[in-house]
């Protein structure tokens, strides 16, 4: 049974802010402008993102409502009712709730009837795994069809306020996501038909890594110095949180390994002849940093199994990084602004910096017979 | 960087070697004492027992790669002669780990002493058997392994040792040294790819010898938590 991605949507909340802006959203740190801002924001690469809190950090979207918008563009595009819907599948790195499933509110928000359920929990890749799951259902018989839907409101972590209630200036690892992430959400509607020029899923592979490697972002954990190992562990959680244990933290140090991680992969998909380098028509990647991009190039060059630069395909610059919602969100303008032919190949790649999971994904360009 | 190995045998021995080393990496990261590194729960005692025990594999490291040059007949002179010059560089490297050993408050005694652990025991014996053979190509298996593990040491190990102990450099300079000299000897292996990969046979054999030595390696530094230094 073949499963084809047959619609695709998004949401992204507000306008866009560009980078002079981010702190009259996110608020200035005791007062201050940030000293790591310029430089961070200079190696991504980003240029604007949206945020889904405004400048008095009032929530404008929650993250189910965004979940729901890009749920409902993406079933508007489509041509499923939605009582025909057999599955939902969602991922976030953080509902708005810390119970129950993501998926369960954002079900509600949408006011799908009786279906499957499924909610993924992780980070960037997250989304990956919710797609897979709905993918593996509809490849085994078990449904007809699955709306996936990946959605993020990372900016409510990053409000200045956050940062002073866990007291002096934040160590450069509590800051760095503060300029890489931002808000918004994307859709695909899985079925096991086409509808006129579809993208086919021929596979979608994960690789997960964490056995080898510490934690490398999190939310939850203190930085070294921290009193306890987890943020439950403490009496109250406003302990926790002076302790700095509520920050979202990335451990920059560990970054490299993501990018060899990500190329070893690659190579070995190559050598199980599930990828043709030369055969790739489009390379989806979701890094998060133009930083990544020349690495993540380089090494594959060194290998011999580079992808021309005129293939990748991003839209990062523009809509920010969004975490497990990126790589739809970079799906949907693709296919809404690019002339696709039958055929044509596309690779998309996630890597998640959390604990080092990669998931990759072929896709081809089909075309529905008409009778 | 590609333009380093030109052609496609070679291409394919580098896929290959890059892939072995991504594994290595993932099993060092598994040895206690690099995760006691990694997790800023590295001592003193561990950065002397860390040395004493790579120094028995340092120390012999000249003996097989001049084994190794005299393995090469005559249609590999040119092999022989790169192979000759990197034993040259590299033949008494140990003396600079000795003096890190001291710096770290060791006793050379101890150190010039010690025996070789079971994970030294058999990488020894390897590269000693395969560097006995007949034109021993596959050695640059091994020296692609060697050679990065120099590059992490001095990008990596040093930074964070010194961190640990809160040193200036002093007492890591075998680490230092090692890495930023081993620019210039990964340009080297490159060429030796280009030159000695011609079929599937030398790629295969390469990949095989690049793949025991990462095993061994990784055995030699578990193993420094199993024996008494």
């Amino acid at each position: 049974m073949s499963v084809y991605i047959t619609s695709t949507g998004h949401h992204l909340p507000g306008e866009p802010v560009d980078n002079d802006r981010i702190e009259e959203v996110l608020g200035l740190v005791h007062g201050k402008p940030s000293r790591l801002k310029r430089r961070i924001l200079q190696s991504n690469g980003i240029r604007t993102r949206h945020y889904a809190i405004d400048a008095e950090h009032r929530t404008t979207v929650s993250n189910g409502e965004m979940a729901a918008l890009a749920g409902r563009d993406c079933l508007d595009r489509g041509y499923l009712p939605d009582a025909r819907l057999d599955m939902l599948s969602v991922a976030t790195s953080q509902g708005d709730l810390v119970l129950p499933g993501f998926g369960s509110m954002v079900q509600a928000e949408l006011g799908l009837p009786s279906l499957e359920l499924h909610t993924s929990h992780g980070i960037c890749s997250s989304s990956m795994m919710a797609l897979k799951a709905a993918y593996t259902a509809i490849r085994a018989g078990e449904h007809g069809n699955a709306l996936v839907v990946a959605s993020e409101l990372a900016s409510r972590l990053f409000k200045a306020s956050r940062f002073e209630a866990a007291g002096a200036t934040p160590d450069f690892d509590a800051e760095f996501l503060r300029w890489m992430l931002s808000d918004g959400a994307g859709a695909l509607l899985l079925e096991n038909r086409p509808r006129g020029l579809s993208l086919r899923i021929d596979w979608i592979r994960g690789v997960s890594h964490a056995d080898a490697f510490p934690v490398c972002m999190s939310v939850g954990r203190p930085n070294g110095q921290g009193r306890h190992p987890s943020w439950q562990d403490y009496p109250t959680y406003a302990e926790a949180e002076a302790d700095g244990a509520l920050l979202i933290r990335q451990d920059v140090r560990l970054l490299d390994h993501l990018v060899k991680l990500g190329v070893d992969g690659l190579l070995g998909l190559i050598d199980e002849g599930r990828v043709r380098v030369d055969e790739v028509d489009h390379l989806l990647c979701h890094y998060s940093s133009h930083h990544f991009r020349g690495q993540i190039h380089d090494m594959l060059t060194q290998a011999g199994a580079a992808i021309p630069e005129e293939k990748w395909y991003t839209n990062l610059y523009t809509r920010g990084n969004t975490g497990c919602a990126s790589l739809f969100i970079m799906l949907d303008e693709f296919r809404r602004t690019r002339e696709l032919a039958e055929g044509e190949t596309l690779l998309c790649f996630v890597p998640e910096s959390g604990r080092f999971n990669n998931v990759y994904m072929h896709l081809t360009v089909v075309k529905e017979a008409t009778s | 960087m590609s333009d380093k190995v030109t052609t496609s045998e070679g291409q394919a021995c580098l896929q290959g070697l890059m892939r072995v080393w991504f594994d290595f990496e993932r099993q060092l990261s598994r040895v206690p004492i690099l995760q006691r590194l990694e997790r800023d729960r590295f001592t003193d005692e561990d950065y002397r027992r860390l040395l004493c025990h790579l120094r028995q594999q340092v120390i012999e490291g000249a003996r097989w790669i001049t084994r190794g040059a005299s393995s090469f007949e005559r249609d590999f002179a040119d092999v022989r002669s790169m192979v000759i010059e990197h034993a040259r560089e590299e033949h008494r490297d140990y003396e600079m780990l000795e003096a890190d050993y001291v710096a770290a408050g060791g006793e050379r005694q101890t150190i010039v002493h010690a025996e070789r652990n079971a994970g030294s025991e058999a990488l020894h014996a390897f590269m000693m058997h395969r560097a006995g053979q007949p034109n021993p190509v596959d050695l640059i298996g091994a020296m692609w392994i060697i050679e990065g593990l120099g590059h992490k040491m001095a990008d990596d190990w040093a930074r964070r040792i010194d961190a640990a102990l809160g040193g200036d450099g002093d007492a890591t300079r075998f680490m230092r040294y090692h890495g930023a000299n081993d620019d210039a000897h990964l340009d080297k292996l490159y060429a030796l790819l280009d030159r000695v990969c011609r079929g599937e046979a030398e790629r295969r054999a390469i990949l095989r010898t690049a793949r025991v030595v990462a095993r061994l390696y990784a055995l030699q530094l578990e193993e420094i938590d199993h024996e008494p230094a």
